[in-house]
């Protein structure tokens, strides 16, 4: 009887314990301490568009005047022909000597902005900012001495620099983008204001991250832009300002750090621009101009920095950094109607890619500097066969790497320019890596703005100097 | 007056008697010191060198302790304050959210808060970090390297027979003072304080 009795006990605790588990259990949230992961918890407002009133080219301060014998020309980013690659036949130095030849120096706002040079003037848009103004300014090419500025007020707040952009020259006109996206155009002779667009207001472009980096391009007696917004491109008459034609962007593509590049398949003139979202050709000539010839999504990360290399036979070879690597792709048409075809994309540790800068391509061979997550080869100068990128032919090696700044080729030499000032002169070989010398121009950092070249003087600058060497060979 | 001017003066013995047990004192309590300190520094412990980190992952998983005792540390005076940031956001996102699925940090270990357009300040949480380095491989990659992974020494056991140091294969781990146990590159000796 007891022992039934203490059954029952034990099988109604069983039981009760059971049930209160299952409860328990039931009832439990495992990861009710969980917070989830979403949108706004960094607390970051909402983008509203820029309500700054500016009156691009309001202000104009004449300082001097000069008279100059010198015709050397850099006239856009990359130079006149887009491939960085200057054509002077004047002969140019295989070595330091006993030390660069620095004929001035000029302290620049924070930034990497570059000059272009025309008949002896150094034009650059650089940014003041303690008076808070994008200001182009102008300098003679032997003194350094400023003849006049052209500016107006914009606040601009620093962020990796804040200019970064390289006007675009001819005779009569001098157009520059400023890190705010303002436009405007100039007479280079006089620093007249001759008209301003603001693409956030008129076009509602989205500031790039650190700033407009695109750089103006000038095609015969047009202006054309990227803006991204309410068009992907536009072509503004040099000589109006009217705005010519509007590439519409259904898309929303935004405007990236790429500069347009120009390019012709079959005879057809186009201008190839990789914006964040996809790499596009735009018809720049007949009755079709402005209409999208071909776009690919294949390739868009977020940010873009170097600009597209055009290759032979429809090939364009685009790169990135931030882990995005590089595509290399095929453009064909037929019959009027173009297609892409993507023949090789990788990781920046499988074949050439680059950060920030452009690659350079000479004697049938491209040549680049590796970005930082390039494994093992990080940071060297690399060249390669352009129709097949991820074999990498060779290096600068270990003992020479670079960093993000530029380089291109005079002389038959690779002027390479080290973030922290030093410049390194090598020979243009497509066969090895023949290092000639090198010198720590500036004490700087962040030497990242692309170089010029005219009547042998070389300008290049860091973060906050620019500085004009006299490379001609005695 | 004359009793006052007797206390003042001190003969030549005095002076010299006092002179040496004076310098005897002092002598003991400074070698005293050098010993004490000596001693002291005679104690090392394990740290990470952020120079010769390759960012394996394998201090997350070969550290007896559980979590891992190696943490990411943010040297604030290297950071750019970015909001593209590669120690925080995957490679390649579209949108520079805090979703789950922008972030590189397997545990959400980081948290971003805004501070002014377009500036963001990071900040390591150390209970969830596990030491993985991700962050401080995309930190490298792309920004000033200010994500760092160093052995939390509140948290070490200082077993003195560092199971990570064993298998590293850069190398990366070595024996460091016990009074200066952080070896951060770049900056700042003080990141402890800001951890």
């Amino acid at each position: 009887m007891l022992k039934k009795y203490i059954d029952r006990i034990v099988l109604s605790l069983v039981i009760l314990i059971s049930v209160i588990a299952f409860i328990v259990w039931f009832t439990y949230n495992p990861v009710q301490d969980f917070t989830a992961s979403i949108p706004g918890l960094d607390n970051r407002p909402p983008r509203d568009a820029s309500s700054e009133i500016v009156n691009i080219g309001e202000r104009f301060d004449e300082y001097s005047t000069i008279s100059t014998i010198l015709t050397g020309k850099w006239t856009r980013f990359r130079g006149a022909d887009y491939d960085n690659i200057s054509k002077e036949n004047t002969p140019l130095i295989d070595n330091w000597g006993d030390g660069p030849k620095i004929e001035w120096e000029v302290e620049l706002g924070e930034g990497h902005a570059a000059p272009v040079i025309y008949n002896g003037k150094v034009y650059i848009l650089d940014y003041n900012e303690l008076r808070k103004r994008d200001a182009l300014r102008c300098f003679s090419l032997e003194t350094g001495v400023e003849l006049w500025r052209r500016s107006y007020n914009v606040h601009v707040k620093r962020n990796h620099g804040m200019s970064r952009t390289v006007p675009a020259i001819i005779e009569n006109y001098l157009v520059t983008m400023g890190p705010m996206c303002h436009v405007m155009c100039t007479d280079p002779n006089t620093g007249d204001f001759l008209w301003g667009i603001d693409l956030v207001k008129d076009y509602d472009t989205e500031i790039p991250f650190w700033y407009t980096g695109q750089c103006p391009m000038i095609d015969g007696n047009l202006a054309i832009f990227a803006p991204g917004g309410k068009a992907l491109m536009i072509a503004v008459d040099l000589a109006s300002g009217e705005v010519v034609w509007e590439t519409p962007n259904p898309d929303i593509w935004q405007m990236s750090h790429s500069s347009i590049m120009p390019m012709t398949l079959n005879n057809k003139k186009m201008y190839v621009y990789a914006a964040v979202g996809g790499i596009c050709g735009i018809s720049a000539e007949g009755d079709d101009k402005g209409k999208v010839l071909w776009k690919t999504t294949a390739f868009s990360p977020t940010v873009v920095a170097p600009s597209p290399v055009i290759l032979e036979n429809g090939n364009i070879y685009m790169t990135a950094g931030y882990g995005a690597g590089a595509i290399l792709f095929n453009v064909s048409e037929n019959n009027g109607a173009y297609s892409v075809k993507v023949i090789q994309q990788y990781k920046p540790k499988d074949g050439v890619a680059s950060e920030q800068q452009t690659p350079l391509l000479y004697n049938g061979r491209m040549f680049s500097i590796l970005p930082k997550d390039a494994a093992g080869m990080r940071n060297q100068f690399v060249c390669c066969d352009p129709n097949d990128c991820t074999n990498i032919l060779w290096t600068s090696g270990k003992e020479d790497r670079f960093g993000l700044g530029p380089y291109a080729i005079a002389d038959g030499k690779f002027f390479i320019l080290n973030d922290d000032g030093t410049l390194t002169i090598a020979k243009a070989s497509t066969e090895r890596f023949i290092l000639l010398d090198k010198a720590k121009i500036i004490d700087g950092m962040d030497a990242w703005g692309p170089l010029a070249f005219a009547d042998g003087y070389l300008i290049m600058r860091d973060s906050k100097t620019m500085v004009c060497l006299n490379v001609k060979k005695q | 007056m004359a009793k006052k001017e007797k206390k003042k003066k001190l003969n030549r013995r005095d002076f010299i008697d006092r002179g040496f047990r004076f310098s005897i004192g002092a002598g003991l309590v400074g070698l005293s010191g050098l010993l004490a300190k000596k001693s002291f520094s005679n104690e090392y412990v394990w740290q990470l060198d952020p120079e010769k980190c390759i960012q394996c992952g394998r201090c997350a998983t070969e550290c007896v302790m559980t979590l891992s005792a190696v943490k990411c540390f943010h040297v604030y005076d290297m950071c750019g304050y970015c909001d593209l940031c590669g120690g925080y956001l995957r490679p390649g996102v579209k949108k520079l959210t805090t979703a789950a699925e922008n972030q590189l940090c397997p545990t959400s270990a980081i948290e971003r808060k805004f501070i002014e357009e377009p500036f963001f300040e990071y900040h390591i949480i150390e209970e969830l970090c596990i030491g993985c380095g991700k962050c401080v491989k995309g930190c490298n990659a792309f920004g000033n390297g200010s994500l760092q992974l160093q052995v939390n020494h509140r948290l070490c056991d200082d077993c003195n027979e560092c199971a990570i140091a064993r298998v590293c294969p850069a190398d990366a781990f070595e024996r460091v003072p016990a009074d200066n146990p952080y070896k951060f590159s770049g900056n700042s000796k003080d990141e402890t304080k800001k951890s």
